[in-house]
């Protein structure tokens, strides 16, 4: 059993991941995509941080899942906002300021 | 890992059998139990394989992956990004990562996806019908890149230093515990520990401002 094994899983999560936030209209999916890429992250960093045999990978992992979390909180606050003005999640009826 | 493969043909047949004759109630679950049966005896030695279970937990991991993206109704994607984050959870365990898998499950699976969770409920959504209206050169150029993207990735994994690890004996002890991390946590990153905390002060600010009725 090789590190590679973790690497290529992490490889087609964060792939998974970067296809929906490119395909999917609700922005609650593609928040959750976007925990999935994370979390594809981490399994990497985890990864290399056992065949190194270091800790700090595990350091920066937490800080992501720290950065995830407050993310995940503004971001479901974005979505009530707009929800509650506009009526829609759907990322398409959002975008006065895409340019 | 022949136990592995052929259990996934199991279950590609058994929901091929479902989608053809879906008249047919119990004769596609009685073959598939029945050939999962007849593999788990041939093949019982591989139960007690390390490879066999990150096998299974990594194509779980995939199958929620791929349904969290392609399910129309965000309920269930929620549902299956939850599993998705238990598989990750194994993962670290298997990484000799205890402490960080502990974490996951209480802080992903229940703290984050709960909030998820009670968003999709309370904004009530229905299931939507379409995929992003893109152009069709947006659509293949995304698909196009996608696939490029993970060709990329394979590659460097496929090219990188060929180190063999993983024996559970060259392990060291206590690697992986929240001692460990917390020692490293209060003095080579205590300053990025004290910044996380202004971080999470101010999502949490900016989330309740956000989410206020009216801003005044």
């Amino acid at each position: 059993m090789r590190v590679e094994f973790f690497l290529i899983i992490a490889a087609l999560l964060f792939t998974i991941g970067c296809i929906g936030v490119l395909v999917r209209r609700n922005v609650i999916v593609i928040l959750m995509c976007i925990e999935l890429m994370l979390n594809a992250v981490n399994l990497t960093f985890v990864a290399f941080a056992q065949e190194g045999q270091t800790m700090s990978g595990h350091v920066f992992v937490f800080f992501v899942m720290t950065v995830a979390a407050a993310e995940a909180a503004v971001g479901l606050a974005i979505v009530i906002a707009l929800f509650r003005r506009r009526r829609t999640t759907d990322v398409d009826d959002a975008s006065l300021m895409r340019w | 890992m022949t136990l592995l493969i052929g259990l996934i043909v199991v279950l590609v047949a058994f929901s091929l059998l479902r989608a053809f004759l879906p008249e047919q109630k119990f004769v596609p679950v009685t073959l598939a139990l029945l050939a999962a049966a007849v593999l788990v005896g041939l093949h019982y030695e591989d139960l007690a394989r390390v490879e066999f279970w990150a096998g299974t937990i990594g194509f779980v991991a995939i199958l929620s992956a791929l349904l969290i993206v392609m399910h129309p109704n965000p309920m269930v994607s929620v549902l299956f990004l939850i599993l998705n984050l238990f598989c990750v959870a194994l993962f670290y365990l298997l990484l000799q990562a205890e402490f960080l898998a502990v974490l996951q499950v209480i802080i992903y699976a229940g703290a984050i996806m709960v909030l998820f969770v009670f968003v999709v409920m309370l904004l009530n959504l229905r299931a939507e019908e379409t995929l992003r209206a893109a152009t069709a050169l947006q659509r293949w150029g995304a698909l196009a890149l996608g696939i490029v993207f993970a060709g990329v990735l394979f590659w460097a994994i496929q090219n990188r230093a060929d180190r063999p690890f993983f024996q559970p004996e060259t392990f060291k002890q206590g690697f992986g515990t929240a001692r460990d991390l917390g020692w490293l946590l209060f003095t080579k990153y205590v300053f990025a520990f004290e910044a996380a905390s202004v971080l999470l002060v101010a999502a949490m600010v900016g989330a309740v401002m956000l989410a206020k009725r009216r801003l005044d």
